[in-house]
């Protein structure tokens, strides 16, 4: 028998994406009217921003455009969360029900099984909103395209992407433990709002909260300086490749935790 | 014939907070340390061999479930060694899976959205199926049931009876060694029942495949089993063949009348009348469960017969229920 490794895992994944497409695309109206949906609240994320550098030219030495790059950035960099994880909003009915036992009978990684059941096609719309974002952005402030800055823009971008995972993973997590976790969820999905500003805006004590605590300063602000500021990168951002890839090992190491002392429901 | 499970003196306890009344109590419960150990299963010993169908009983929260979890191996024994298959269930969760099939009556484990076929495809690529395997898996499900319809059905659409079926045939479709089966039957209707007993023997039979049925449907048990385990607050009060249960039982026999009139009032002066047996009524006949020992069914008839004009009347063997029944409520001696 082959090992399970990540060809397996992969394999797997993309067999039962694939399925699930489908039947998703037969559901035509409910398909056409999300993605619609998802237009529409970016284009409302997009002109409240809009209406607000209308008043203010620059916050902190923060210009239009570059504000414009970091609001870009964290779109691109919250997709995967969006489309690869969305299972995670589900996790605390599945637990709650009794129903999250069936994870615990496959042969295969839970995490994975369970992540593995939802591809939510809606954050591809996001996807390609934030990437013309962050193109446009680019332009105007003339970054130029080197082989080198699209590798740290990939690389920072994957860091951004993992940060944000691995906050929903652990709030999500929570479920295993405490009743009412829908609102540790709701809390996180919030503050990553604040994702898109530069964290020096924030008083000390939220710019301590959002590099270590919450960390929501690692999905937009720390990696793009990286691109923006190349003359004043701080420590942090170098660090934050390893900083992401930490949060990210901590929060499956939580969720798996949670899901491996799971007991079920009596039935 | 080898033991594919064996379980040894496994016992599992939950701590449970102590839990006050009333709102003052409650706000005192939340700086409490007050538990008190529950014992879910308790010192349980007993070994199944490859291809037996095992009945396994009990009342509501008797600990059937939970014993089922530690031998799937979600849930860790407080003590006492389990082994299903050679290797201990917990410590080896995924290794055990791979032996494994398990169906929870209500709840699909299949993907909801999918096409039942196309949830064969991705089992198969999970556990790693041969194409021979499969194919030969698929040749077997449509000789014996008629799957066709349902192949290309996703899940969702199913109803219980179909759901409850493809359930049963995905667990089987990588030929575990054991398959768990808990409450296969609930909520299904007469003919559905009776096709899913026929596939589960069939299976059984075919596959050699050793399988632990939970089920409160003593149907199910006179249809399948051979051998039932009786468990109740966690404790094991039988384990052996469903015959020798039968002649333990040997000197009972039901008798059931037909009267005129209202039967379940009947029923109850009937129970006054004869207060060492266990009387009950359904919309037919009024039972009563008479030891022979104790008096000969022929003295209660004519005791009967004296203060109720009875119109019919049947006389027959303890049935599995009743003998389930009265070892539930006086455990077996």
């Amino acid at each position: 028998m082959e090992k399970r490794g990540l060809k397996f895992y992969l394999r797997i994944y993309f067999k039962i994406l694939a399925q699930d497409l489908k039947s998703k695309m037969s559901y035509r109206a409910d398909f056409i009217i999300s993605t619609i949906g998802m237009i529409f609240t970016n284009i409302a994320g997009f002109v409240s921003f809009w209406i607000l550098f209308r008043s203010f030219p620059s916050i902190n030495g923060w210009g239009y455009y570059e504000m414009l790059f970091l609001y870009g950035f964290s779109l691109v960099a919250i997709t995967p969360v969006q489309c690869l994880f969305d299972n995670n909003w589900s996790l605390r009915m599945a637990v709650y029900s009794g129903d999250f036992i069936k994870y615990c009978f496959r042969p295969i990684n839970i995490f994975f099984y369970y992540q593995s059941e939802v591809f939510d096609i809606k954050g591809l719309g996001q996807l390609a909103f934030g990437i013309g974002t962050l193109i446009y952005s680019w332009v105007k402030i003339g970054l130029g395209f080197t082989p080198l800055i699209l590798l740290k823009m990939t690389v920072f971008l994957l860091t951004a992407s993992l940060v944000m995972i691995a906050m929903q993973n652990a709030a999500a997590a929570t479920c295993f433990w405490i009743m009412n976790s829908f609102y540790v969820l709701d809390l996180v999905t919030r503050f990553k709002d604040y994702a898109k500003y530069p964290v020096t805006i924030f008083s000390p004590v939220f710019k301590f909260i959002f590099t270590f605590l919450m960390p929501i300063a690692f999905i937009a602000y720390y990696p793009s300086l990286v691109i923006l500021r190349p003359d004043e990168v701080p420590l942090l951002s170098w660090l934050s490749p390893f900083i992401g890839a930490f949060f990210f090992w901590v929060s499956y190491k939580i969720w798996m935790h949670g899901a491996l002392k799971y007991n079920g429901t009596g039935s | 014939m080898g033991n594919i499970i064996e379980i040894k003196n496994v016992t599992k306890e939950f701590k449970v907070l102590n839990r006050r009344e009333g709102l003052k109590g409650s706000i005192k419960d939340l700086f409490s340390r007050n538990y008190k150990t529950v014992r879910a299963v308790d010192n349980i010993t007993m070994a199944i061999g490859q291809g037996e169908i095992v009945g396994y009983l009990g009342p509501n929260g008797a600990g059937k479930s939970t014993t089922i979890k530690m031998m799937t191996g979600v849930l860790e024994p407080t003590s006492g060694e389990i082994l299903t298959n050679g290797i201990v269930p917990y410590t080896n969760r995924a290794k055990n899976a791979q032996e494994i099939g398990v169906v929870f009556g209500q709840r699909s484990q299949l993907w909801w959205a999918l096409p039942l076929v196309e949830s064969f495809k991705i089992l198969k690529d999970i556990y790693q199926i041969s194409n021979e395997k499969y194919n030969g898996m698929i040749k077997l499900y449509k000789s014996l049931v008629d799957i066709e319809p349902l192949l290309h059905k996703p899940v969702r659409q199913m109803s219980l009876g179909q759901r409850t079926l493809s359930d049963i045939l995905a667990a089987f479709l990588h030929d575990p060694k054991i398959v768990f089966l808990d409450e296969p039957t609930i909520g299904l209707d007469v003919s559905m029942k009776s096709k899913i007993r026929k596939l589960i023997h069939a299976l059984n039979k075919e596959k050699n495949t050793t399988v632990i049925l939970t089920t409160h449907d003593m149907g199910d048990v006179d249809a399948l089993c051979q051998r039932i385990v009786i468990i109740d607050k966690g404790k094991m009060l039988y384990d052996n063949d469903i015959e020798h249960l039968k002649s333990f039982f040997g000197s009972y026999r039901t008798l059931k009348i037909r009267t005129d009139g209202d039967l379940s009032a009947q029923a109850d002066s009937i129970k006054e009348e004869l207060p060492y047996f266990s009387v009950t009524a359904d919309e037919e006949w009024i039972s009563v469960l008479v030891d022979e020992e104790k008096s000969k069914v022929i003295d209660v008839l004519g005791q009967l017969q004296r203060s109720y004009k009875i119109k019919d009347m049947q006389l027959e063997e303890i049935s599995t229920e009743e003998v389930i029944k009265k070892i539930y409520e006086e455990g077996v001696v």
